[in-house]
């Protein structure tokens, strides 16, 4: 279930959320767990919000702001790189890794352009490893 | 009005081609709401990005927070509900299609492909955004540091976070 929620687009965590939501009652289910999932957090990170619309003016505020946000970068980068562990068992898919980093960061393309072009590249490699 | 229309046709669309989740989609996010619609500056998304990852729940809160800057309690809703409805219906549907798949050759080929796809978007995504937040060297030497003790230890991120929070507080970011 978590590898279909894997390959399919948008926010991980709602996708699952849909689908065991949807395994244990339809529809209704898949919305009250997506509910569920992120009404609290929602509200939550308005409060901080509205935290900092007042308090945004402290430079500790904005310094402590500016820390997090170079971790965050680094945890993004590291969940990639932890995933990119796994492909160096059929290292010709690191080609579509390389094909996407470039399409994305060094010709900035559109997202959709990028999926485009990198997606045959991708199942045909895709392909090839699941022969072996 | 129509800034809001603008935001849930936008985000929506994006919950299609969002492989590798929200995370993947920063730079988007950035592009679109920074430079081309001037809904924010780049000093407040980087603001929203940090509050985003302190806080608990999902990783799509920078989309929350960008609506909420747009117009409150609605626009925030608004911008979360617009991000997870399309991708929430074609996994609903597509979740049976893909159980059903009874070819291993193919199932594994679209899990392999999909994999490698998000991998790289990911990947860039956190190339291009520390590119427009990170500003000086110190904030890429934290950003190197968290990458390598997230792949080196098993510290919990939330320390990572606090760390990052102390360094910026003492002004060294």
């Amino acid at each position: 279930m978590l590898g279909i929620c894997q390959i399919v687009p948008g926010p991980n965590v709602t996708n699952l959320a849909v689908c065991v939501g949807s395994r244990f009652c339809g529809v209704r289910g898949a919305i009250a767990s997506v509910l569920g999932l992120s009404l609290g957090p929602i509200f939550i990170v308005i409060l901080l919000a509205l935290l900092y619309d007042h308090f945004s003016y402290l430079e500790s505020v904005r310094g402590i702001l500016r820390g997090i946000s170079a971790v965050g970068v680094g945890l993004i980068a590291s969940t990639g790189l932890k995933m990119l562990k796994d492909e160096f068992h059929y290292p010709p898919s690191l080609l579509v890794v390389v094909v996407v980093i470039i399409a994305a960061s060094y010709f900035h393309l559109g997202l959709a352009w990028v999926v485009l072009i990198a997606s045959p590249v991708a199942l045909f490699l895709a392909w090839h490893k699941a022969k072996r | 009005m129509p800034t809001l229309i603008t935001l849930f046709l936008k985000f929506s669309a994006f919950s299609l081609i969002a492989f590798g989740g929200v995370n993947a989609l920063l730079p988007v996010l950035l592009e679109l709401a920074v430079y081309q619609e001037h809904w924010l500056d780049l000093q407040t998304f980087s603001d929203y990005f940090a509050i985003a990852q302190a806080a608990p729940g999902p990783n799509f809160m920078t989309v929350t927070l960008i609506g909420w800057h747009i117009s409150g309690i609605l626009g925030a809703f608004m911008a979360t509900f617009a991000i997870i409805w399309p991708a929430g219906i074609l996994v609903f549907f597509l979740q049976r299609f893909i159980l059903k798949i009874q070819d291993p050759m193919r199932k594994k080929t679209v899990q392999y492909a999909a994999a490698t796809l998000a991998i790289g978007l990911v990947l860039s995504s956190a190339i291009e955004i520390s590119l427009q937040i990170n500003h000086g060297t110190m904030a890429f030497l934290l950003s190197g540091i968290t990458i390598a003790i997230v792949l080196l230890t098993r510290w919990h991120p939330l320390y990572l976070i606090g760390l990052g929070a102390l360094l910026g507080a003492c002004g060294l970011i």
